[in-house]
């Protein structure tokens, strides 16, 4: 998952490189790191946004949990939970394959959950046209559910209709 | 420059009508002087080593629904390659029917014109499906050039785009609505919210479709393309096995409507990666340079320099594509005018 934690640091060298270390050491991916000097709190703190990918939620307690035990002062931390996300077309026969079933082994996946589902009842007899939106923590994720959905879809007998963005 | 017709269907004619119309502008521009020596169909040919009258062959086959039934000059019976033997001429076109199976009559045509030491261009899809590096490399072992623009995305100068205007960068991916009439049914569908079998009727009644459409609807026209793209531009030696193909049969209304709700336009995608060969309906953002309505084609080059461009117009159409082959047929007149006077950089 996606992780932006915000927190003020002292205005003395070497701080930044002080926080960042754990993040590392517990397995985050650095994506992006702003150092906002220009906005500085009253108290005289400098205001820093970083924002890394994590694998499982125990390691960011810890890499939370070690930042305050240095006397990190942390405001905000922002989960960006389901980030990505991707629409999907499936024509067939929906219902009667189990949704229910389709649904739940998509949603088994970690980082991944179908966030969105509009459904088309064809005429009696004739297939039915889904569109579901699959949201994942990341592009990793997202890949993984993709390859899932089309296992379901050609199990079960449904035309899958992905989006150009993954191509 | 002395040239043979082979195949004077409606793309033949469509060509010879241009080659008409352009006559001047070929003469004057490229100072290029085409003459018809011999035209075949299936019934028969014409064949006038002074040059035949285009008008004339026109009239003619109107007529007698044959180039046989050209005044004093037409045979009926004779072959394509009796006439590709027998008559002298720098260059063949051949614009016989695509038979994707075995690439005939086309294949033959074209091997035996390269054989007799003749440059060929041609429109047909078959041979290129079936025999594409063979071909290459028969062309360069006789010293004759080939060329085959036509094959893909009608009038729109795809292949050339690639191998020319995009020759400094690499080409990662090549993305394509190459099929005229699978387009015009998907954009009909989303807009009008009928049922695939009435907006494929309407097709066929309009000329859009074939009265069998089996190779547009089920991809396997796009897949033809996917896979002379690949060979021409990746280098490759795919046929057409290697491609992943699934077609647009079972693309129902509803679908198309949800797909517009969120936002997408569902097109017939053809796609080719040097790892990956796959033609299938995709979900396509309204508003992409792919999301093109109606009969158009459109196909997006994603390279290492200048990221993604992408090339629209008309996939079909005797008119529009004679503007492929005359483009053809200028780039062959000016590449041997260059080696006989032994340019170079």
């Amino acid at each position: 998952m996606l992780v932006r934690v915000e927190m003020e640091l002292e205005d003395v060298p070497g701080q930044l490189v002080r926080v960042l270390e754990p993040i590392s050491r517990f397995g985050g991916n650095i994506q992006n790191v702003v150092h906002q000097r220009d906005k500085k709190t009253p108290l005289g703190r400098v205001p820093v946004t970083v924002i890394f990918d994590v694998g499982e939620r125990a390691r960011l307690n810890r890499i939370l949990a070690t930042l305050r035990n240095m006397g990190v002062r942390i405001t905000r931390v922002g989960e960006r939970e389901g980030m990505v996300k991707r629409t999907v077309l499936l024509i067939g026969h929906i219902i009667h394959t189990d949704i229910r079933d389709t649904i739940d082994r998509i949603n088994a996946l970690r980082g991944v959950r179908v966030s969105d589902l509009s459904l088309a009842m064809g005429a009696m007899g004739e297939e039915s046209s889904a569109r579901m939106t699959i949201a994942a923590d990341n592009e990793e994720c997202v890949r993984r559910a993709l390859q899932r959905l089309e296992g379901i879809a050609a199990e079960k007998k449904l035309l899958m209709i992905t989006s150009l963005e993954g191509t | 420059m002395r040239i043979i017709l082979i195949g004077f269907g409606n793309l033949g004619k469509g060509f010879a009508r241009a080659l008409v119309e352009k006559a001047s502008h070929l003469r004057e521009t490229h100072g290029l002087r085409p003459v018809v020596v011999a035209a075949v169909d299936e019934f028969g040919a014409a064949v006038d080593e002074g040059g035949l009258d285009i008008q004339k062959l026109l009239r003619a086959a109107e007529r007698t629904n044959s180039v046989a039934g050209y005044p004093s000059r037409g045979v009926r019976g004779k072959t394509a390659l009796e006439v590709i033997e027998e008559v002298e001429a720098e260059l063949v076109f051949e614009l016989t029917p695509t038979n994707i199976k075995t690439g005939e009559p086309g294949l033959t045509h074209i091997k035996r014109a390269m054989m007799a030491g003749r440059h060929v261009i041609t429109s047909n899809k078959g041979p290129l499906v079936v025999a594409f590096r063979k071909l290459n490399e028969l062309a360069r072992k006789k010293g004759v050039e080939f060329r085959y623009s036509a094959s893909v995305g009608g009038s729109v100068p795809v292949i050339s785009l690639a191998k020319r205007m995009l020759a400094g960068n690499e080409i990662l991916s090549i993305r394509g609505v190459l099929n005229g009439t699978s387009n015009y049914i998907l954009t009909r569908m989303s807009m009008e919210g009928a049922p695939f079998d009435v907006v494929l009727r309407e097709a066929q009644e309009m000329g859009i479709a074939e009265k069998d459409p089996t190779l547009d609807i089920e991809g396997i026209d796009t897949a033809c393309k996917i896979t002379i793209l690949a060979n021409a531009i990746f280098d490759m030696d795919a046929t057409l096995k290697d491609v992943k193909v699934t077609g647009i049969r079972r693309i129902r209304p509803e679908a198309a409507r949800l797909a517009q709700e969120a936002g997408y336009a569902i097109k017939l995608i053809g796609v080719a990666k040097r790892d990956l060969l796959e033609v299938g309906p995709k979900l396509v953002p309204i508003g992409h340079p792919l999301a093109v309505g109606g009969t158009l084609n459109a196909v997006t080059f994603q390279t290492d320099l200048a990221r993604e461009t992408t090339i629209t117009g008309f996939g079909a159409g005797p008119r529009e594509t004679s503007s492929a082959l005359l483009g053809d047929l200028i780039d062959v007149y000016t590449t041997i005018r260059g080696k006989r006077c032994g340019t170079s950089a």
